[in-house]
């Protein structure tokens, strides 16, 4: 094994930045077990991306603390020696947002994943940032209760990382995303100070920075603890699929249901390729000659249920539904949601690499845009199967393409930055859930003007003044807008 | 139905060259709420107007002077309503102050504050730079969330112009129970009904002229709220009582401070017991807030807010750790370097 910390070849020898890296180096080494500070370049390669793994970057050094006092030290250190810092949970986020510093320590949270209380009478939980989404929810089940935002990646992905991204899943139009299920979160500034933001009540006073602090996409300091508002299990859950011949027709009953006040805890859409994909995949019955499919999922008591259900099945009908199939057990609702959550490995057997985008837009636009995306697919050469959350707008365009050959990795960016700015131009943005990161930085200086964009980094350096939490990512410098621009007009 | 966008602008870019403190105000119904100030008024009252309305998309956007009685009425023409209930103060409450003070009402832990209804808004800061944060589409995390950050920020980072929300149907059936009970076994009650999948979208315990009751409102489909109040049993209110009281509780004049009296506000675990809220005359929010009324005199409460009457001078929102409030004056510098949007409103060191 390379034992040999790249930081020597790299950096000792570099003036005063080699002297402060080689300081802290022997500072982070002093203050925790040799197991949690990684140096090789093998080791630390499973850390060089995160989910979104066209971004790579082996950091200076990796740490893995496991107590809060070791993280506020590791931030005093990087601060002290004025080197990057980037926070990492599982890597699971899709925006190359905990991708590593090369001048920077990789702060990696996994190991503080301990569940510290659950409160059954407040339907509240206390955790540590490493502790995983699914892990969480599986906790609570005892009790009859569950962490309501459920991102694709729940399996693996982390409440810290959560909170970091704001993250969302299948039943944010009912439920919310990561913001509306949060009370309290601890963070660790970069001078390594504790500070708590919200509160064990509903509306603390002043301006509400546990919101601020949601997103910020470890810009603005150190996830280490958060207190999440758990919901319980309604005593049914009634999945119901409805196949159209056009995705038109589908997002017209998708509106229909809505204005008749119906709010499905989930409304789920998967397009041709997409349906095709995922029933090849999982075989769970999909009517592959549909154009367009829907998954709704309503939980309430069984007097509820029983009274949306008619009304939705009814909408569906009258909105041209070819085949509508009403899950009769837990087993069909389960397999039914199955090829939804399996689309992307679908999608992965059908092309050697994909894509993932991740635009929100009004409902009302989704026929024009998926035309339009249509049309961009067959301008670029590249195939895309559309999978998104329907009831809320967010689009999850997969660009299918081959990495191997030269040329199309770029090509299905630039596609990918047509979708997004197609977004912004119909009303919607070009992040629903996935973040920014490093990834959407060239379409920011799109979505938002110089003021905005200022307003921004102002905000930022009242957190970080000398950006050393996690750079170069989430807001752009004036720098880089001017040069975005230039290019888009020259 | 006016845009004076530009003028705002115009009239905080004066007062920043001039350095002329300002003192943002547009139905003026909440001067009661935060610290006393001075400052020159900018009106906002007349920058009212929907912008834009989608029944379909769930979304209205209005500019800040709309009074939250008018957007209740055109919501319930379709159908719809604000999900966060707040108050509309006699009618003259706007949703820029709304959101500014963070005022929701009774269905608070069932659907959400006024943030977790808030897509989007427009700001002007203290350099009378025009900006919009946010959006119309229900998920959207690109920069960071500028728009909840103003949620109880009393105007101090900037002006709201134009906000946009997302809306919710109405319920099609609305019942209210109530029961005669004392406030721990009140409390018991909330806490154990909160916890059981049932319509409720209130719960309220009070104690006035010498009688204690707790209020249950179920709403949503027929069948569904019929069969959650024959589980719980208790009296049902007449419509019209049971509106009469929801609205009383909503516009805050169920416990209204004499002169000499102070309202305390308490938020925290809506199990914790009775006694840690000495004095408890009203719980709402299923035990989420507590409300006490006392003679103005008495000194500040540990874990309390004063939140109406009383020295309106003092710090009323109590105090922060001290790196806590460096990193608040650093926020309300990122927005407002000269100090000129309503400051001390919400702190006086700020």
């Amino acid at each position: 094994m390379d034992t040999v910390p790249n930081i020597t070849d790299s950096h000792a020898n570099q003036g005063s930045q080699g002297k402060r890296v080689a300081a802290l180096v022997t500072g982070l080494q002093e203050l925790l077990p040799a197991s949690s500070v990684i140096m090789s370049v093998e080791s630390q390669r499973p850390f060089e991306c995160d989910g979104l793994a066209v971004y790579q970057q082996l950091p200076l050094i990796t740490v893995i603390p496991e107590t809060v006092d070791q993280v506020q030290a590791i931030l005093r250190l990087c601060h002290f020696h004025r080197v990057p810092l980037v926070p990492r949970g599982a890597g699971t986020g899709l925006c190359a947002g905990a991708m590593p510093n090369a001048q920077g320590v990789l702060l990696v949270l996994t190991k503080s994943d301990q569940i510290l209380h659950i409160n059954h009478h407040t339907s509240t939980a206390t955790v540590q940032p490493g502790v995983r989404n699914l892990a969480l929810t599986e906790a609570v089940a005892p009790f009859g209760l569950y962490y309501a935002p459920d991102p694709s990646s729940q399996i693996a992905c982390t409440i810290g990382g959560n909170v970091a991204e704001n993250s969302g899943g299948v039943h944010c139009l009912k439920f919310g995303l990561t913001v509306n299920n949060l009370l309290q979160v601890t963070i660790v500034t970069i001078e390594g100070q504790l500070m708590t933001f919200g509160g064990e009540g509903l509306d603390e006073p002043g301006m509400d920075l546990l919101s601020l602090m949601t997103g910020s996409e470890g810009l603005l300091g150190v996830v280490v603890e958060a207190k999440v508002k758990l919901l319980t299990r309604a005593p049914r859950v009634q999945v119901i699929m409805a196949a159209y011949d056009s995705v038109t027709a589908a997002g017209d009953a998708v509106a229909a249901l809505i204005g008749q006040g119906i709010i499905p805890a989930g409304l789920e859409m998967m397009d041709h390729l997409a349906i095709s994909a995922a029933e090849d995949f999982v075989k769970v019955g999909y009517p592959t000659d549909a154009q367009a499919l829907l998954i709704c999922e309503l939980d309430g008591t069984e007097a509820e249920v029983e009274e949306q259900l008619a009304l939705v099945t009814e909408c569906f009908k009258q909105h041209g539904a070819q085949q509508i199939r009403i899950a009769k057990d837990a087993s069909e609702a389960a397999a039914l949601w199955h090829g939804r959550k399996a689309a992307f490995p679908a999608v992965g057997r059908i092309s050697p690499d994909y894509y993932c985008m991740d635009g929100t837009i009004p409902r009302s636009q989704v026929g024009y845009v998926l035309t339009r995306i249509s049309e961009l697919s067959q301008k670029y050469g590249l195939r895309v199967a559309n999978v998104f959350h329907a009831g809320d707008g967010n689009l999850h365009p997969l660009i299918l393409f081959d990495a191997s050959i030269d040329g199309e990795l770029e090509q299905a960016e630039l596609l990918g930055g047509d979708i997004l700015t197609l977004c912004v131009d119909v009303g919607g943005t070009i992040t629903g859930e996935h973040g920014v990161g490093l990834e959407k930085m060239p379409q920011m200086p799109y979505q938002f003007g110089d003021a905005e964009l200022a307003q921004f980094r102002r905000l930022k350096a009242a957190f970080d003044s000398e950006e050393l939490l996690n750079p170069g990512k989430g807001i752009p410098t004036l720098k880089y807008c001017q040069e975005y621009r230039s290019l888009q007009h020259g | 139905m006016a845009d004076l966008t530009q003028q705002l602008a115009q009239q905080i870019q004066q007062a920043c060259a001039t350095n002329t403190v300002l003192k943002i105000q547009a139905g003026n119904t909440k001067a009661f709420l935060g610290r006393d100030t001075l400052g020159e008024v900018i009106d906002v009252a007349d920058h009212t107007g929907v912008i834009s309305y989608s029944p379909t998309e769930l979304v209205i956007r209005a500019r800040a002077g709309t009074k939250i009685a008018l957007l209740n009425e055109l919501l319930s023409q379709q159908q719809q309503r604000l999900p966060f209930e707040p108050p509309s103060f006699s009618g003259a409450a706007t949703i820029g102050g709304t959101v500014a003070a963070n005022q929701s009402g009774p269905s608070r832990p069932w659907f959400g504050g006024v943030k977790d209804s808030l897509l989007g808004l427009g700001l002007i800061n203290g350099y009378g730079e025009v900006m919009q944060f946010g959006g119309q589409v229900m998920k959207n995390v690109a920069g960071f969330d500028v728009t909840r950050l103003q949620c109880g920020a009393m105007g101090s980072l900037g002006l709201i112009t134009d906000v946009s929300i997302k809306v919710l149907p109405q319920f099609k059936a609305n019942y209210t129970l109530t029961f005669e009970m004392a406030a721990e076994a009140a409390l018991e009650a909330m806490v154990r009904w909160a916890n059981l999948s049932l319509p409720i979208t209130g719960m309220c315990y009070l104690q006035v002229q010498g009688k204690s009751r707790l209020h249950v409102r179920l709403q949503g489909g027929e069948s569904g709220v019929a069969s959650a109040s024959q589980f719980l049993g208790g009296e049902q209110l007449a419509p019209n009582v049971a509106d009469e009281f929801w609205q009383a509780l909503r516009e805050g004049q169920l416990l209204q401070p004499q002169p000499q009296q102070t309202l305390w506000r308490w938020s925290g675990p809506r199990d914790a017991p009775i006694h840690s809220v000495p004095n408890t005359s009203l719980i709402n929010w299923a035990g989420s807030e507590r409300w006490v009324l006392d003679d103005a005199s008495v000194t500040p409460k540990k874990g309390l807010i004063q939140y109406q009457g009383g020295d309106r001078l003092a710090e009323v929102y109590g105090a922060l750790s001290a790196p806590q409030q460096a990193l608040q004056q650093r926020i309300k510098h990122a927005f407002d370097p000269h100090g000129i949007l309503n400051p001390g409103r919400l702190y006086s060191w700020m």
